[in-house]
């Protein structure tokens, strides 16, 4: 009976490898294994983009995971990963990360990040000053901003976060953040960031708009609301490209899963809806 | 009648018992002496294991120490390391701090529970308790702690009218309830082992229950809970996962039962994906890996040296 069940499970284990198998180069039929890794804000896309991929190519598998931007990069340099999504060039360095060498970045989607609030708070708009007293400590209460009088609770980012990048540098215009204090705290993900501000009255954080759903409430910079159009024409300048980092040209499944993504038929539609922008639609560098 | 054993019959009893020894019996002392050889190599994989997981976790944790002193790593309180600040103070002071708590906590609810089950409960109790115990010691620790998120910290904020429910009371609440099953189990068990003379001989000069419990059995199962504390502690010291997702994650020190802080394992599973291997920030967090690992040593050190204690002074 053991002999038996040793077989099957051996048999079945062999199984499972040959279907996991990598096999580059096969056009008509692709096969292949993703493992995309990194960034929490990209998120959303990655998984919505390995569903509709699927289907055309049931060969492929995709396993998409995600925590902060630093981790994408660190992961294909491991060799854990094929695609590491990061909201910046990991291959240029960047404010507190060096350069991953040998990394191809592949420019993917426009990231729009916007100020959250809790939904219960009044406060409609902000302006930059405004945000980097209140990110900095300087500004402890709603009231000093147009709101009610209440502590202003700051929830931030974890070190690794592409997000906390961006924000700092394009929302702060690189005012530090405070560090310390009995009203603020730090969250690992974009998830977490999301399910903290939506559970803790009185709260402010930072997200992408992918996220933004009922629970929080988006605030005015500068009385521009955050959304596809004011960063298309200039005027809202808190937004970033998401990159998908290869360890050098990708090749096979991987290649054809970063070209559908790039594909005008899914940066027009499904990236549109998800409240991403398509990278065509940007056409300064930043 | 006596069978009659002369050098015949006794020969013959010689070959019947060599033919006995032949195929079947030379395949059991094979086995056997592979099954002991398999029982070896068993034993020295597992060591081999552990011992290289403490070296390969000491040999990056010490490599932090070619660029930060010893006396900054310990005993300062900055952890700033964009700004090469590492003092890990802050993150010690806090753990014991948690474990403390959660052991003041947990501690005297434990005892009264195991008391309870042992001696007090009728059987039908008891048959309910004891299961019931065992299944809270294997639910996974990112249960307990969604749990903390969800339904502790909401209702710690209403109570306490304060901001944000995160801090080290909330840590305490959520580990106090993962280790109560395991303490409340070894306590219940030590209870179990006071021989029942004791008992009877208490009866018999008079005494109630509760002195009964207070004075005899209490006294009598010390090195019990000793080790049913450390071995709490040892759970406390090392869990993550709970502990990350209702502390709040800011490297400062906790003033108060309400402030966001962190501690040695929380602060790891947040920073160690985001540094990069090689530099001084991945060596520091694996020296606080090897010192989580050197103060779960010690303490089961000091478990075996109390059971032994324990043993011979019975």
């Amino acid at each position: 009976m053991f002999k038996k069940l040793s077989a099957i499970t051996l048999a079945a284990v062999m199984l499972f490898a040959s279907a996991t198998g990598i096999n580059a180069g096969a056009t008509q039929a692709l096969k292949g294994k993703i493992v995309i890794n990194g960034s929490s804000a990209l998120l959303p896309l990655t998984l919505q983009a390995a569903k509709e991929f699927k289907t055309l190519h049931p060969g492929v598998q995709i396993s998409a995971t995600a925590s902060s931007s630093i981790a994408g990069p660190q992961a294909v340099a491991k060799g854990a990963a094929q695609i590491g999504a990061c909201d910046w060039d990991a291959s240029m360095d960047v404010p507190g990360f060096k350069a991953f060498k040998g990394q191809v970045a592949h420019k993917v989607a426009v990231i729009p990040f916007a100020t959250i609030v809790h939904k219960d708070v009044k406060v409609e708009n902000l302006t930059t000053a405004q945000l980097q007293g209140i990110f900095s400590g300087k500004i402890t209460n709603w009231k000093e901003v147009g709101g009610a009088d209440a502590e202003i609770i700051v929830i931030n980012r974890a070190f690794g976060s592409g997000t906390r990048v961006n924000y700092q540098i394009k929302a702060l215009e690189d005012t530090e953040f405070m560090k310390s204090g009995k009203n603020y705290k730090e969250v690992k993900s974009s998830g977490d960031m999301f399910t903290a501000v939506k559970s803790t009255p009185n709260s402010i954080g930072y997200i992408d708009l992918v996220y933004v759903k009922d629970g929080v409430k988006a605030v005015k910079l500068n009385n521009i609301e955050a959304n596809a159009d004011n960063i298309i024409n200039g005027k809202y300048p808190v937004w970033a490209y998401g990159y998908y980092m290869t360890k050098g040209q990708p090749t096979g499944a991987t290649k054809a899963f970063i070209e559908y993504l790039q594909s005008n038929k899914f940066q027009q539609g499904t990236l549109k809806k998800m409240n991403f922008i398509p990278i065509s639609s940007m056409k300064d560098k930043k | 009648m006596k069978p009659e054993l002369n050098t015949k019959t006794r020969h013959k009893i010689l070959n019947k018992e060599k033919a006995l020894k032949s195929h079947p019996s030379i395949n059991r002392a094979l086995a056997n002496k592979f099954f002991g050889h398999f029982c070896y190599v068993s034993i020295l994989i597992l060591c081999i294991t552990l011992i290289s997981i403490v070296l390969f976790i000491g040999k990056i944790g010490i490599q932090t120490f070619s660029e930060v002193s010893l006396k900054e790593f310990f005993f300062t309180l900055e952890w700033s390391p964009m700004e090469d600040l590492y003092g890990a103070g802050t993150f010690i002071i806090g753990t014991l701090t948690l474990t403390a708590l959660t052991l003041v906590i947990a501690t005297p609810i434990s005892l009264i529970i195991a008391v309870f089950v042992a001696e007090i409960a009728p059987l039908w109790i008891k048959r309910i308790m004891r299961p019931l115990l065992d299944l809270l010691v294997g639910i996974p620790s990112v249960i307990y702690g969604y749990l903390g998120v969800t339904i502790l910290i909401p209702f710690l904020r209403d109570i306490a009218d304060i901001h944000m429910g995160d801090g080290i009371l909330a840590a305490a609440l959520v580990l106090s309830l993962m280790i109560l099953p395991i303490v409340t189990r070894l306590i219940d068990d030590s209870i179990a082992a006071v021989p029942e003379s004791y008992r009877e001989a208490a009866y018999a000069l008079g005494s109630s229950r509760l002195q009964v419990i207070v004075n005899v059995i209490i006294p009598s199962i010390k090195r019990g809970i000793i080790t049913a504390i450390i071995l709490g502690m040892a759970r406390a010291i090392g869990e993550t996962m709970a502990v990350v997702m209702v502390i709040g994650n800011v490297a400062q020190l906790p003033t108060g039962l309400f402030m966001p802080t962190s501690v040695l394992t929380s602060n790891i599973v947040m920073q160690i994906t985001a540094v990069q291997a090689g530099t001084t920030w991945h060596s520091a967090l694996y020296m606080m890996a090897c010192l989580l690992l050197l103060i779960s040593l010690v303490l089961i050190y000091c478990v075996r040296r109390i059971r032994s204690k324990g043993e011979e002074g019975l």
